[in-house]
């Protein structure tokens, strides 16, 4: 009886974007696209939802013989895609109408627009659910593809260099990761035999410790390179900013919060296997190394941004090398801090990029030193702007708060793992604290900036109530709120799938 | 195993193929006419599914004789004909500026097959007899790819850098393992196919907006 009622829950994660991508091809007008959308991203929540519900009861579950497995942490996985995909849906029915109706987009190409939005989140939910490595590779490299024109869609000439620059860049560094995954297959060929199923999750967890630690290791470079450029490390990051400058908003709020987490995802999962047969030392201290690397390059690029896109941008590199250190530490600590930073991120980073999107829309420039007095522009979306920009600096009241204390607490007791850092916990904190000092300092000079002083005369006042402002309501109040209370269901998750990722 | 062949001269069979792959590359490398360069490409992915299919052969395993087709289907008639197309539509026939000259790219090059066997060292007594040797050479054929990508600017020459990489993986994926699980080859065939389609559509755009497909062109974005 459960397999069926599973089988059903997972079919409802798969069918609704593929069955919707298939729609939107057909549908012309505007209202039915946004319905279709809306449907389908309400269907795969239902499904989310009691998929999770089973997960937490049972631990995993694996659906159509084998060919998914779930557990706590993909579950979480599923619900940032779920609540970010339901928020940037909600916010184009605003966005995407005005551009059309400003010409920005033309009316007959919408619907290719959500059809790829649609295939897009396909390729993220197959990622995360599929239980071989080699299907999570095919649906990563799928989302380059399917996100490939999301970036260009406006084609202009920055568009189509920064959409150029994401395909090569990506699909190179993801090519690396294939390697990585042949690897892995070699070695478990030697214990499993040549099986189809010798990639799967659920095999080789059972049989990781007798894999060759070896071959694992070198496997684990080349999975972290390759999704490691998807997730916008340094030093295979520099696709990342020119990308969301020219992505529209939602396509941005998209690549930053869900997609950046996908990757992480990706690397975990491997980790995890890689782990049981090479100590964690080794898979931690690289995590570690290239989380303190892109957090500290990235904090002195916000310093220096002078487009506002470009600065959110930077800031997501930040705090996925956050969330990565967060990892590489490792710990109940680390590990819960590092999942609970990349849903902060995720909320975050799309309230950044709403917001973003609406000062782009009427003040037609990305340029911080052409916009200001937002506070009597666009007042609700400045209030994001500030809530969003707080939050990323990591302040308090905001969720990002807790979640980078944790990570911090989680560095200075346990301290850097791996050779990398023989010289104790003591220099990554003092680095970690002076760059999101620099990194605090960058955000509140740019952000203020915009917000007060007084608003170019040729700029239209006040701010119109949309559907859009339900998800940047929204989101600020979860951001204050997962602050100080968790709800059970979720704190009950996240609490599993970190103590998943320690006990190796 | 098939008895008339003995397990050496299986070896020494797969080894020459995997050769010849390696061959292909330098040849790409050393070639300014994009033209020649598809042609290349295609040879080399003849001789891919010629390894593919006699690993199958050797091994009797069914399945890499569907990899080894569809390598022909996709790499030896398809991709090549798109790229072709875009060639001709954009009138770019040599790879006029290169970031690093020939010569250089030759010697990096052989440096990166000895890299490549210096990694794979350690790894390489664990494979089956037959093809370990093609292990190294497959990183080498990735690694040259990825240099290529690199060193030369115009946009088809990156996309047939990227195949090449993407060759040179499923070398790896037959000679390391005999080929991965259906399923995942067949996504990795579909993945491969649709990146070379949307680069087509994408140099097009290109041509139309920059008037040039040198990506060195690709500039107006900065800090």
């Amino acid at each position: 009886m459960i397999v069926n009622y599973m089988t059903i829950a997972v079919s409802l994660l798969l069918l609704p974007p593929l069955v919707a991508g298939g729609l939107s091809l057909l549908i012309t007008s505007s209202r039915r696209l946004h319905l279709t959308n809306l449907t389908s991203i309400g269907t795969l929540i239902a499904a989310e939802a009691a998929i999770t519900r089973t997960v937490l009861a049972q631990g995993s579950v694996t659906a159509f013989g084998e060919i998914v497995y779930i557990d706590a942490l993909s579950s979480v996985i599923l619900f940032i895609i779920g609540t970010v995909g339901l928020a940037c849906s909600l916010y184009m029915r605003s966005y995407m109408d005005e551009q059309v109706a400003q010409g920005v987009i033309e009316a007959n190409r919408l619907n290719l627009f959500f059809f790829l939005f649609h295939m897009f989140i396909l390729a993220m939910v197959v990622a995360t659910i599929a239980n071989s490595l080699g299907v999570q590779w095919v649906a990563i490299e799928a989302t380059t593809l399917a996100t490939t024109f999301l970036i260009a869609f406006w084609r202009r000439r920055e568009s189509l260099e920064a959409g150029w620059k994401y395909l090569i860049l990506c699909s190179v560094g993801i090519s690396l990761a294939l390697f990585g995954v042949v690897l892995m297959y070699y070695s478990s060929l030697r214990v499993l035999g040549d099986v189809s199923s010798a990639l799967n999750i659920t095999q080789l967890q059972q049989v990781a410790d007798q894999l060759d630690p070896h071959i694992l290791k070198l496997a684990f470079v080349f999975l972290f390179v390759g999704y490691g450029t998807k997730v916008g490390l340094v030093p295979m990051h520099s696709w990342l900013p020119d990308a969301y400058t020219e992505a529209p908003a939602p396509v941005a709020a998209m690549l930053a919060g869900v997609l950046e987490t996908v990757a992480v995802y990706a690397i975990l999962r491997s980790r995890g296997i890689v782990d049981q047969a090479v100590s964690p030392e080794f898979t931690g201290g690289l995590l570690a190394l290239f989380g303190l690397l892109s957090f500290a390059l990235a904090a002195f690029f916000i310093l220096l941004q002078h487009n506002y896109k470009r600065l959110f941008a930077y800031s997501s590199i930040e705090h996925m090398g956050l969330a990565m250190i967060g990892f590489g530490v490792g710990g109940p600590i680390g590990n819960f801090g590092g999942l609970f930073h990349l849903v902060n991120h995720a909320f975050a980073k799309s309230l950044a990029f709403f917001a973003a999107g609406n000062i782009h829309r009427r003040f037609k420039t990305v340029e911080i030193d052409q916009v200001h007095g937002l506070i009597t522009v666009l007042p609700w979306s400045a209030l994001a702007l500030i809530v969003a920009g707080l939050a990323l600096a990591a302040l308090p009241p905001f969720a990002l708060f807790a979640s980078e204390m944790q990570i911090i607490t989680a560095l200075g007791t346990s301290g850097a793992p791996g050779e990398w850092f023989q010289s104790g916990p003591r220099i990554p904190v003092v680095i970690l604290l002076f760059c999101s000092l620099v990194a605090f300092a960058g955000f509140l000079a740019r952000i203020t900036g915009m917000v007060w002083g007084e608003a170019p005369k040729d700029i239209p006042q006040g701010e119109q109530w949309t559907v859009g402002h339900i998800p940047i309501i929204l989101l600020g109040a979860v951001l204050v709120g997962f602050c100080w209370a968790l709800p059970t269901p979720f704190r009950q998750l996240l609490d599993t799938a970190s103590a998943m990722l320690v006990n190796r | 195993m098939v008895s008339w062949l003995t397990p050496h001269i299986g070896t020494q069979l797969v080894d020459l193929g995997s050769a010849l792959l390696l061959l292909t590359c330098f040849a790409i490398i050393a070639q300014r006419r994009l033209s020649a360069c598809v042609d290349l490409f295609a040879l080399q992915s003849l001789f891919l599914a010629m390894t593919a299919a006699l690993v199958a052969f050797l091994t009797g395993t069914p399945h890499i004789y569907y990899a080894a087709a569809l390598t022909v289907l996709v790499k030896v008639i398809v991709i090549p004909r798109v790229l072709k197309r875009v060639i001709e539509r954009l009138n770019v026939t040599r790879e006029l500026v290169m970031n690093i000259n020939v010569p250089a790219s030759l010697l990096i090059c052989g440096a990166l097959v000895m890299i490549a066997f210096f990694i794979t060292q350690p790894i390489i007594p664990f494979g089956h007899l037959l093809t370990r040797d093609s292990l190294a050479i497959a990183l080498a054929i990735v690694l040259i790819g990825f240099f290529t990508m690199i060193a030369r600017q115009k946009a088809v020459t990156q996309m047939i850098a990227f195949l090449v990489m993407e060759n040179g993986l499923f070398l790896g994926a037959t000679a390391a393992t005999y080929g991965m699980p259906l399923i995942v080859e067949l996504g990795v065939f579909f993945d491969v196919l649709v990146a070379a389609l949307i680069a087509g559509i994408y140099t097009n755009r290109l041509q139309d907006a920059f008037d040039s497909v040198d990506t060195n062109r690709l500039s107006e974005l900065k800090e």
